[in-house]
């Protein structure tokens, strides 16, 4: 802006163009330079061509008949109509024989048939003198003495020339232009569409999160970086949307517990307690500040987590984990007369974190435990997947997630109305996508194919194969 | 010197923190366990009293004034200090846990935590000292393990145990009369560091509880309300 400079100017378009336009003149100078040349080269080439062919036929002249015959034959070619030639022929001596000139007008060259140039004065009918330029070719008679001159006028030659100079004079500046003023056009266009992305970022900084760079549908490189800003806005207009939502979510869920808390201390502060009351009371205190807390270290490991800054990745054996996971779980189903089977295959590497992946399959099983009704069943199935990955299933025979819903459940504090009974943050499938997320897996939903009314939710952790 | 005089239920604990409220907590905490409490402020002086007195057990703060908890300890260990020492941080992620115990803690805590995980874990590194010499058996009241063989008893009657069960139990008689948590149970049984939700520790135990206590008189594994379990010495 220091400069004052139109914005066209400085874009990197406008300097690509002023690049090609200086390319192009150099191109466009160097072709018309090669133009003029051959040009002016073929015309010198064909006029030696004819004024030695007038030689050879005058040298037939000379030969045949000596002095006599050759000049003879110069006179007849003088009077020949529409001829564009002149001649000189003189003796040894010096004296004129034949030609158009009173003598010889240039100084005979040091070798023969060597091209001269000469200007000369010609008489016009109305007796006025003009001044003609001609080139010819200048030779020695042999056993004679004498010299001959054939020359022709350079006029018709020097205009065609000349018009190239000319053409070349005019048609350079204007390429130059144009070029410049394509190069300007085309800047100012990538200029304003650049201008409507800088537009569209200040909107969106200024708060219009819902604010889109104007695609033209023309499919050019401006409408597909349009395209995917505007997928990175969406994007990112999705995650503000979590982000809020989580807020309402943290304050709605920490809020109740919290007002509880308060009212229970409120009402044993205003009357006196029982040393017994009191202390039921203090423990129904801590229990639900434990509660409170645990939500929020979920919600911290979660943040940390899609941050990317808790978890280590070694090669390790899913499988054992799975075992001791199985083993851990199988008493606490029998407990909840759930039936458990597990099915590990054995020895599945993945490059994970032990405890993510062991808090993630806990999540797993957590929730089928919890929402599958007495009687019901559990599996848990280690195996290997499609392309290279591990499934690590369970399946259970609870009430199963509807299919509209199971984008939603795995969003933070997303939990179905049928679930807000059961305790629980709302945190622990968001833990497992994360953690699936973090790892290169992902976290499938499924029907698990029971009953209608009691369909039961198959959840696989899709993970890659080490 | 007998490893049961060592081994008395009053330690000599120093706390290592600089939040006064927390080092006030920690100290309530345990001088109701029965312990006697020294405190630093900062990590100069903490590194300075561990050097100096001999101290059954530490407890030192991940952040500290002066010197860090991380480089205390250190510090503390390259010098031959031997005392067993638990680190505690309000970061409780598994980088730190991991670092403390690198560091040369022995256990690890994180910030906020109840008071019954302190006390257990403090009492827990007190035996530690004198629990590592070379056993072969153990002996809960009537309850004896052998190491070697692997052959529970009580009472001289045979007690068939899975080994998962084995080791639980194994971890509950070296701490026998300690009161012992979930947590600690799901790390230094499990290896687990984190938390499966479930109500899974208590199966296992209310299944081991079937095991020893069922045809006896006298109970020896018992629940500690709102801490943990506790088998019987």
């Amino acid at each position: 802006m220091k400069l004052g400079l139109p914005t066209f100017l400085r874009t990197t378009t406008f300097k690509l163009a002023l690049l090609y336009s200086a390319m192009f003149a150099a191109f466009s100078a160097a072709l018309l330079i090669y133009l003029y040349y051959s040009t002016v080269y073929y015309i010198r080439t064909e006029s030696d061509r004819r004024l030695d062919l007038e030689f050879e036929q005058l040298g037939n002249a000379y030969y045949t008949g000596g002095m006599e015959r050759l000049s003879q034959s110069v006179l007849e070619r003088m009077t020949r109509t529409g001829s564009t030639y002149f001649y000189y022929l003189e003796d040894s001596s010096g004296r004129k024989i034949a030609g158009h000139f009173q003598r010889m007008p240039v100084a005979p060259p040091e070798v023969d048939s060597k091209t001269v140039y000469f200007d000369f004065d010609q008489p016009e009918p109305d007796g006025s003198m003009i001044v003609r330029s001609a080139a010819g070719k200048f030779v020695r008679l042999r056993d004679n003495g004498g010299a001959l001159l054939v020359a022709f006028d350079t006029a018709q030659q020097t205009a065609i020339v000349v018009r190239i100079q000319r053409a070349i004079f005019i048609a350079a500046p204007i390429g130059l232009i144009l070029s410049l003023l394509g190069g300007v056009l085309i800047s100012r266009g990538a200029a304003s569409r650049a201008d409507e992305l800088a537009r569209t970022a200040e909107a969106v900084m200024g708060g219009e999160l819902g604010r889109r760079v104007p695609v033209r549908g023309s499919g050019d490189e401006f409408d597909r970086l349009g395209q995917r800003i505007n997928a990175m806005l969406d994007q990112i207009e999705k995650l503000v949307d979590a982000t809020r939502h989580t807020g309402n979510a943290i304050a709605h869920d920490l809020r109740s517990p919290l007002s509880r808390l308060r009212n229970r201390l409120e009402i044993a502060l205003s009357q006196p307690l029982s040393q017994e009351a009191a202390s039921a009371t203090l423990s129904e205190t801590v229990e639900e500040v434990d509660r409170v807390l645990s939500t929020f270290n979920a919600i911290l490991r979660l943040a940390r987590l899609e941050a990317g800054a808790e978890g280590e990745r070694v090669r390790m054996d899913v499988s054992e984990l799975a075992e001791e996971l199985a083993e851990l779980f199988d008493p606490a189903c029998e407990e909840a007369e759930l039936s458990f089977k597990s099915q590990i295959a054995r020895h599945l590497m993945i490059l994970g974190d032990r405890d993510l992946i062991g808090q993630a399959l806990s999540n797993m099983l957590d929730n089928a435990v919890k929402y599958t009704p007495a009687g019901g069943a559990i599996s848990f199935t280690v195996a290997r997947g499609p392309d290279g990955t591990i499934d690590l299933t369970v399946v259970d025979s609870g009430p199963g997630v509807p299919p509209e819903a199971r984008q939603r459940v795995v969003q933070r504090f997303q939990r179905l109305d049928s679930a807000r009974t059961q305790p629980g943050s709302g945190l622990g499938l968001s833990l497992v996508d994360s953690v699936a997320d973090m790892h290169g897996g992902k976290l499938i939903l499924l029907d698990a194919g029971g009953p209608v009314g009691q369909p039961g939710l198959k959840a696989i952790l899709r993970l890659p194969r080490a | 010197m007998m490893a049961e005089t060592l081994v008395g239920d009053n330690m000599r604990v120093l706390v290592i923190e600089d939040d006064a409220e927390m080092a006030s907590f920690i100290e309530k905490v345990l001088m109701e366990a029965g312990h006697s409490v020294d405190r630093a402020m900062d990590g100069e002086r903490g590194l300075e009293l561990a050097r100096a007195t001999d101290f059954d057990a530490l407890v030192v703060d991940r952040m500290l004034p002066e010197k860090d908890g991380l480089t205390l300890l250190k510090e503390y260990r390259e010098a031959g200090g031997t005392t067993p020492a638990l680190f505690l941080s309000a970061l409780g992620d598994v980088q730190n846990r991991v670092q403390g115990l690198k560091a040369g803690a022995d256990d690890y805590l994180s910030k906020p935590f109840a008071p019954s995980e302190l006390a257990a874990r403090v009492e827990a590194l007190g035996r530690r000292q004198v629990g590592e010499p070379q056993v072969t058996s153990l002996k809960a009241g009537d309850l004896e393990m052998n190491l070697l063989t692997r052959k529970v008893t009580r009472a001289g009657k045979k007690i068939d145990l899975q080994p998962r069960e084995f080791r639980l139990l194994e971890y509950l008689m070296r701490h026998a009369g300690q009161v012992v948590t979930r947590t600690m149970l799901l790390e230094k049984v499990w290896d687990y560091n984190f938390d499966p939700q479930t109500n899974v520790i208590d199966v296992h135990i209310s299944r081991l509880r079937a095991k020893i206590d069922k045809e006896f008189e006298e109970p020896l594994l018992h629940t500690v309300r709102g801490a943990g379990y506790r088998l019987q010495g």
